[in-house]
């Protein structure tokens, strides 16, 4: 497919202009989910802090970017591959809206957990799910960048693995609270925070799936990997 | 200096141009219509004379002995038809006058009445038989020079010798207006005779009745003709095909034809080789056909084309036939085109004069024409002949008929107007 | 065939998407080729189905041929001198140009809706009743009357004109006199309408009223439309065909078309993009 520029350069623009603020809009979100798990794991308040605040510049963006998405909308009716785009940007900036609110979440169990020597003992456990949640989202990202949906095939399949860490630590996390009782209140807080990084990862992987949906009109979500993998 | 600066310079130039413009058009309206004026306020007023005629009362004795017949109850047509009328009218005169003697002064006397003056007198006698025995006071038509002096137009001041009317004759004029005896009268027979070479006898009738047939002809002819021509032209002739191309150059050419040509070709062909009638106004209508046609064509393609594609798709797209969406719906909408050029077409026909000459209808014809194979003449031509005769009352016959001229060329564009609202304003 | 050629029936190459209808289609065409004056090919081997109840929206850039096609639909191209049509195209399986079905008879099917509103310089009960009156089906006033006042119902213009059915139809405004040119076509009961850019003359207006008849009509005809306009054929079309340079590029439902085409060539012109 060799496909060309829009006769309208005014409407190229403004196609280019949404796709950068969808990746910026990317970027903050990615620095703020690294300073969120970078805060739970070393427990550094002032990272956390910086997360809170982060999260009104992404709502910001998330409201403006919607915004001129309408208008396109409205304006170009656009059809076929910029419809699948405009579509597609509408959708990604809701996910990375959400890991920025899930990002802010763990942020503010980080600097109560700060506090609890004890929950110490999980950061094990967390750390593996952080870092493979940290490269599902700045893959997929990368992904939405370069439009590969044959990466991004790939990125959204880490997510069984991501779950598979999740259940494992869910198990973990059951023998603490049978062992002590007074290990409850940190122990939730820590399965909050697993369930958020396992939250982020699914994002990362309704990111990829979009990814695909550009580039091939297809839409592979709810679908198992099995077939869309056939299919394309 | 900026650019408004610049237009704004110019612009006063630009205006001056435009009234300039305006006021040539308007210049040359104005001498157009002058000289429109002026030819019809010259024609209106020479030709004034021709409608009223001069009578002379004279007291007719219808005795059996001057009309050379026997007393009897009843009288064939013929035995009437044979009698001598001129003797009532010489008497009438010389008792008249009763101190006229020498044979001079009677010719010159009798030459104060019409010769046509007997003829109408016979009319009377046949159409009312009772008269004869009888003594009537009767208007008789005076001669033409008598009608032209008597109208003023020729003048008593004149030595005798340069005017064509007497001194005697200039002092019995005045006799007979002391006496009442002489009057002026609104011309009928102009309208309702033949030609003559007798001016105050001659009349427009027969050159407009055989206009009429002629035009008649011409139109049954050129119009079917003409626009059948014109639809399988534009509707069924191949597009790109050299011999309709050379069909199409020819009609256009054959529009600038000088029409004396057709004269020729219709002297030729329908008189030498098919035996029409020579002066028929069967022949005149087929010369003038042959002259109209392009024009014809010309118009009713142009009609034709100006028909409008979408009204021919839309009646082929719901499945009529190429006839029928000509019958239905071309022709109709071209009609008040079509009318247009025929008409001009038939207004120059009938204007025209050259090719008829050719074909004998410049003859002197003083019936009236009964039908399409009587020999007669057409409006132009008798214009043409009444305008080469000496006589000076023909002037006036001639501005006469020219007004008839008008007056024909006038209705018959009348028509044509009211033709087309009436097709144009179906919609 | 010069090189421009070869260069170009390789990026065009078979048609994509789905040109043939499940089932009997209305109307098909099958390898239609389309000379103007022998040397110049109008359509190139272009095969497509018109489904029943169906309307086949055709787009592309000028020149491309979709009038040239939908005009072979009813041999409207028959009154062009020199067009050749090769190739077949069938009405309910009878092939339109070689059976024995007359040019005639076959407008009286395959009715037509120009682009621009051309109704007769006559009134408005004289346009719808030209054609039933031409092919006599009917065989009194009566009918004729039942025959005007349902097609002119069909054509959502009874209301608006029962009134006045003796006014001139050309005193209608311009929406008004498509519909009515649409009631003229549908009183020949025709079992297809081919519709030429039927709303490029209108406002928008006008254009959403032809476009919601269009979408009434489909129940009962078949309907073929040449639009410019993506977003018309994007509303009311079933399935859509992209012409190009005379090649049918891509058929598809409209839906596939306008979200994921699977020609690049469709995917720029329906994105208004270079070719």
């Amino acid at each position: 497919m060799n496909i060309g520029q829009h006769i309208s350069q005014e409407y190229n623009d403004e196609l280019e202009d949404l796709r950068n603020r969808v990746l910026s809009m990317g970027r903050l979100v990615d620095q703020q989910f690294s300073d969120a798990s970078q805060a739970l794991l070393k427990g550094k308040i002032d990272l956390a802090q910086k997360v809170a605040k982060l999260d009104y510049k992404v709502n910001a963006m998330e409201v403006a970017i919607d915004e001129e998405c309408a208008q396109i909308i409205a304006r170009r009716q656009p059809a076929a591959i910029d419809l699948r785009n405009l579509f597609t940007v509408i959708k990604v900036v809701t996910d990375l809206e959400r890991i920025g609110d899930e990002s802010e979440k763990i942020a503010r169990f980080a600097s109560e957990l700060s506090t609890d020597t004890k929950s110490m003992n999980f950061y094990k456990s967390l750390k593996h799910m952080v870092s493979i949640a940290k490269a599902m989202l700045a893959d997929s990202l990368d992904c939405y960048a370069r439009l590969d949906s044959q990466k991004a095939l790939e990125i959204s399949r880490m997510d069984a693995e991501l779950d598979a860490e999740f259940e494992n630590l869910n198990r973990l996390l059951s023998t603490y609270l049978l062992e002590d009782t007074k290990n409850i209140e940190s122990t939730l807080k820590v399965t909050w925070c697993a369930r958020a990084i396992e939250r982020v990862g699914d994002h990362a992987k309704n990111i990829c799936e979009y990814v695909v949906y550009v580039v091939h009109g297809r839409d592979i979500r709810h679908i198992d990997d099995k077939s869309s993998q056939d299919d394309t | 200096m900026n650019n408004t600066q610049i237009v704004q310079k110019s612009l006063k130039k630009r205006y001056a141009k435009e009234r300039r413009f305006k006021i040539y058009g308007v210049f040359s309206i104005i001498v157009s219509l002058a000289f429109l004026l002026f030819l019809l306020v010259d024609i209106v007023l020479k030709s004034t004379p021709a409608f009223t005629q001069t009578y002379i009362k004279l007291d007719i004795d219808f005795s059996y002995k001057v009309l050379n017949i026997d007393p009897k109850p009843n009288y064939t047509k013929d035995e009437l038809f044979k009698s001598s009328y001129r003797n009532l009218i010489s008497k009438a005169l010389y008792q008249l006058f009763p101190d006229v003697s020498s044979r001079k002064q009677k010719r010159a006397l009798r030459k104060l009445i019409s010769s046509g003056a007997q003829y109408h007198l016979r009319d009377l006698v046949i159409e009312r038989p009772q008269l004869i025995g009888t003594s009537q006071s009767v208007w008789v038509l005076a001669d033409d020079d008598i009608d032209t002096f008597f109208k003023g137009l020729i003048d008593r001041n004149l030595p005798e010798a340069d005017r064509r009317i007497k001194d005697i004759q200039i002092t019995w004029i005045d006799k007979l207006q002391s006496k009442d005896r002489i009057k002026r009268q609104f011309n009928a027979s102009f309208l309702t005779s033949g030609d003559s070479r007798e001016p105050e006898q001659a009349g427009i009738l027969g050159a407009l009745k055989g206009s009429l047939y002629t035009m008649l002809v011409t139109l049954l002819l050129s119009f079917p003709i003409g626009v059948a021509a014109a639809v399988y032209l534009e509707e069924f002739a191949p597009k790109n095909n050299w011999w309709i191309d050379v069909i199409e150059v020819n009609i256009n050419n054959l529009a600038a034809v000088p029409s004396i040509v057709f004269g020729i070709l219709g002297l030729a062909v329908y008189i030498n080789l098919f035996g029409v009638p020579r002066s028929a106004p069967l022949a005149g209508g087929l010369v003038l056909s042959l002259m109209t046609l392009p024009t014809i064509i010309i118009a009713t393609r142009a009609a034709i084309k100006s028909v409008p594609p979408s009204i021919r798709e839309a009646a082929l797209g719901l499945g009529a036939s190429k006839i029928q969406v000509i019958t239905h719906h071309v022709l109709p909408l071209a009609m008040p085109g079509i009318l247009t050029g025929s008409i001009i077409g038939m207004a120059q026909a009938l204007g025209e004069s050259a090719p008829l000459l050719m074909i004998g209808m410049v003859a002197f014809v003083a019936d009236i024409p009964q039908g399409f194979f009587d020999p007669s003449t057409v409006l132009p031509v008798q214009i043409y002949i009444w305008s080469d005769s000496p006589e000076r009352a023909f002037i006036a016959l001639t501005s006469a008929a020219i007004i008839v001229l008008l007056i024909f060329l006038f209705l018959m564009n009348l028509l044509a107007v009211l033709l087309r609202n009436k097709f144009e304003t179906k919609w | 065939m010069n090189n421009n050629d070869i260069e170009l029936n390789q990026q065009l190459g078979k048609t994509v998407g789905n040109p043939l209808v499940d089932g009997i289609p209305r109307m098909s065409c099958q390898s239609v080729d389309v000379f103007y004056n022998q040397d110049l090919q109008a359509i190139f081997n272009v095969s497509v189905d018109l489904a029943k109840n169906q309307i086949l929206a055709m787009i592309g850039p000028s020149g491309c041929g979709k009038s040239t096609l939908l005009r072979c639909l009813n041999r409207m191209n028959d009154t062009i001198d020199g067009c050749i049509v090769t190739g077949k195209i069938y009405l309910d399986n009878e092939d339109i140009y070689t059976s024995n079905i007359d040019p005639v008879l076959l407008r009286a099917k395959v009715g037509m809706v120009f682009q621009k509103p051309n109704p007769f310089p006559k009134s408005i009960y004289d346009n719808v009743a030209y054609g039933p009156r031409l092919h006599g089906l009917m065989t009194n006033n009566s009918e004729l009357d039942d025959i005007v006042e349902e097609s002119l119902t069909k054509a959502g213009l009874w209301k608006e004109t029962k009134d006045r059915l003796n006014k001139p139809g050309t005193g209608l405004s311009g929406g008004q006199q498509q519909r009515l040119c649409i009631a003229r076509t549908i009183a020949v009961k025709p079992e297809v309408i081919l519709m030429d850019e039927p709303t490029s003359a209108l406002d928008p207006i006008a254009t959403a009223t032809i476009e919601e008849l269009m979408y009434e009509l489909k129940s009962s005809y078949t309907i073929a439309v040449v639009t410019h306009s993506m977003q018309q054929a994007a509303r009311i079309s079933d399935r859509c065909a992209y012409f190009h340079l005379g090649r049918l590029v891509e058929v598809n439902d409209t839906n596939i078309v306008f979200t994921n085409p699977e020609h690049g060539l469709t995917e720029n012109y329906i994105t208004g993009r270079f070719g």
